[in-house]
């Protein structure tokens, strides 16, 4: 049986601590609470989705027109010179919480409205975290009326659905399987779901969905939100964002 | 309880191990948020304090569950053990946080109950790779909660040692199940190579070391882990050879298994007795005590029982199981049969036969 040593200390809680045993702890107790630290320093840079910053930008006020197939959005036209890129920028709507814009607010599709909220963006994805909107009269200057999109055929993607709001910045990491549970409600709750493909070169592109008829899709996707998958359809440009239309029930997962 | 008359409640022991265990928990949080915030934005608080509390219940449940092993291979690991429910609960409050700010963060704010969604969102619980881990946290945390609860020796009186045993070997059913909670959530996200070695070493270092112990016990029981046990040699009363008098140490024990029950065979003051193995306050291996002050003192808390009779000194009453023993030369025999808690026996005086 192991002992402590020839002078046989035992130590009693209620009583002081043997010297030797004392020795012993003073060194294990810093080395254990060292250990413990240091996963401190060594865990938080090992997880993923530290670089890409959701960012909030100070705009509360947007004005632009309001649309409400395949998932709320709102139209701002550009100003200046625009070159070929689409003269509206196109920014997705959800309400405050895991939710669409409320009703109030969606009464006001297909006019022109002055929009209160709060903007997420990463990379050239944002949200707004609508907050109110009352309708204003369409501007005299400018862009007034966005193109049809226009179809730019058929393509098989690979990604993953995410939530149109968590992963532009509100809850990060906003993708994969930690994050599936709030993807799924969010996008139950009326958020946008967004398709994110990394193409060949690792850039990252981004598709509204719609289905054949260019209508919403969030009930039929839940369960397929956070996994790899396989969508083929069609790809229509519009405003500065990607439409894929699908039927949900094609989507393959990979 | 002690014979020093010292309660065995808040001591300098006990103040200066919450201490460290305090500070260290808390430097731990505040380095873990000061790091995470160095490479993110400012949008993700939150998400920083669930990873914060996650990672340190784990990585404190790895200490606590380390100290029970460690202890049976050298008693150099004691003190650690002395105060570990400080440890469990601390331990458990972390948790508590953990899946507090989850719930919140991940489910709040929808269209579902937060607890619905927690268990509804996700359904795939036929599949591995799609499993909710969220669950597995869940009952994890249940579990932690009744160990919790009923830390406090309050309930180990009431519940009796083998029952409040019995519950908190539940900690291993969590352990396994946070194990799953951890591979199937976090580490199917955070795929970097180091995060699974750490979850890989601490699972292996964990097992590995409650294997190691085992068959130490084993060894010193001469049980072989596989086969039928060594048969003792017993005497036609009943008694069976458990070695020599000067296999002990004066005023120590040798831990003898008779009719399949650990027995603790103390030598002292020339006099042989044989009490149960089994400590009353938390199942403490008394074998590995020692007499202090005439009593046979529990090397886990302390608590005290008179060889003669496996009585606490009173005042306090606790009882344990006794042995009859006698001696043969100097070999040591001892009934196959315990006598009732608290009943007295006249020790074998060592160089009488
Ligand atoms: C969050 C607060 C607390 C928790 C979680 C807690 C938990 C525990 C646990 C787990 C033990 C058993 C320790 C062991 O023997 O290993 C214990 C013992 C004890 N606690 Fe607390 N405790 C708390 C607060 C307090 C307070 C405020 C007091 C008194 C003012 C107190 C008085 C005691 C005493 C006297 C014992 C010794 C009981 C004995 O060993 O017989 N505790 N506590
Ligand atoms: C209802 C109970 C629980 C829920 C809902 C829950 C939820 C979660 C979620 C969503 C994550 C992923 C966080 C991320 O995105 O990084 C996570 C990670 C984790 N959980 Fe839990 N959990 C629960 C219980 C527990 C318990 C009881 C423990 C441990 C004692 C625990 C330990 C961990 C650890 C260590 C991680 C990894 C943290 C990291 O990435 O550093 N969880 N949990
Ligand atoms: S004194 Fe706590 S187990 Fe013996």
């Amino acid at each position: 049986m192991s002992r402590l040593d020839s002078h046989d200390e035992f130590f009693i809680g209620y009583l002081g601590v043997p010297p030797q045993l004392k020795r012993f702890l003073l060194g294990l107790i810093p080395v254990l609470v060292l250990g413990a630290l240091a996963f401190a320093f060594i865990l938080p840079p090992l997880h993923f989705d530290h670089f890409n910053l959701g960012k909030r930008t100070k705009v509360p006020e947007f004005e632009g027109l309001l649309v409400g197939e395949p998932s709320p959005h709102l139209l701002v036209p550009r100003t200046g010179d625009v070159g070929t890129v689409s003269d509206f920028s196109l920014y997705l709507l959800s309400g405050t919480g895991k939710t669409s814009p409320k009703p109030k607010v969606l009464e006001h599709v297909d006019k022109w409205v002055k929009l209160k909220g709060t903007p997420f963006h990463r990379n050239h994805l944002t949200v707004i975290a609508t907050k109110s909107a009352e309708p204003i009269d369409r501007p005299t200057s400018g862009p007034t009326q966005p193109a049809e999109g226009s179809s730019l055929g058929e393509f098989s993607l690979k990604g993953e659905i995410v939530d149109g709001k968590c992963y532009p910045g509100v809850m990060k990491p906003g993708r994969t399987k930690t994050h599936r549970s709030c993807a799924i409600r969010c996008i139950a709750g009326g958020v946008p779901p967004v398709f994110v493909v990394h193409n060949s070169v690792g850039d990252k592109l981004y598709f509204l969905l719609s289905d054949l008829d260019g209508k919403a899709v969030n009930d039929k996707v839940l369960d397929r939100v956070a996994d790899p998958v396989q969508i083929t359809g069609e790809v229509v440009q519009y405003a500065d964002a990607f439409v894929l239309k699908a039927d949900p029930a094609t989507y393959q997962l990979l | 309880m002690g014979v020093a008359y010292k309660a065995v409640q808040w001591n300098r022991q006990k103040f200066v191990y919450d201490i460290i265990l305090l500070t260290t928990v808390v430097f731990y949080l505040f380095f873990f948020e000061g790091i995470s915030l160095h490479f993110s934005s400012d949008l993700d608080i939150k998400g920083i304090w669930i990873r914060a509390f996650g990672s340190a219940a784990f990585i404190l449940l790895h200490v606590i569950l380390s100290i029970g092993p460690l202890s049976r291979l050298s008693p150099k690991f004691l003190p650690l053990l002395y105060n570990r429910r400080h440890m469990g609960v601390t331990m458990f409050i972390l948790a508590l946080l953990h899946a507090r700010d989850a719930l919140a963060w991940y489910h709040d704010f929808g269209n579902l109950e937060p607890i619905v969604s927690l268990f509804v969102s996700n359904t795939h619980y036929a599949d591995f790779i799609r499993f909710p881990f969220e669950a597995l946290g869940g009952v994890a945390l249940v579990i932690l909660f009744l160990m919790a609860a009923t830390s406090h020796d309050f309930w180990l009186t009431n519940l009796t040692a083998p029952v409040w045993k019995a519950l908190h070997m539940g900690v291993y059913l969590a352990y396994g199940l946070l194990v799953g909670h951890v591979v199937l959530g976090a580490l199917e996200t955070n795929t970097h190579p180091l995060l699974t070695l750490a979850v890989g070493v601490g699972f292996v270092w964990i097992v590995g070391i409650h294997l190691i112990t085992a068959l130490r016990e084993a060894q010193k029981d001469g049980a072989p882990l596989f086969g039928p046990p060594a048969q003792p040699k017993v005497d036609a009363d009943g008694f069976v050879h458990v070695g020599s008098v000067q296999d002990i140490p004066e005023n120590r024990a040798k831990i003898a298994v008779v009719a399949g029950e650990r027995v603790a065979i103390f030598k002292y003051e020339g006099k042989i007795s044989a009490i149960s193995n089994v400590c009353q306050h938390q199942n403490g291996p008394l074998g590995e005590g020692k007499i202090v002050d005439g009593c046979i003192t529990c090397p886990w808390h302390g608590y005290q029982y008179l060889p003669e009779s496996g009585i606490s000194p009173p005042p306090f009453t606790e009882k344990i199981p006794t042995f009859n023993v006698k001696l043969q030369g100097d070999q040591i025999l001892v009934s196959a049969k315990p006598n009732l808690p608290g009943t007295p026996v006249v020790p074998a005086v060592i160089g009488q036969v």
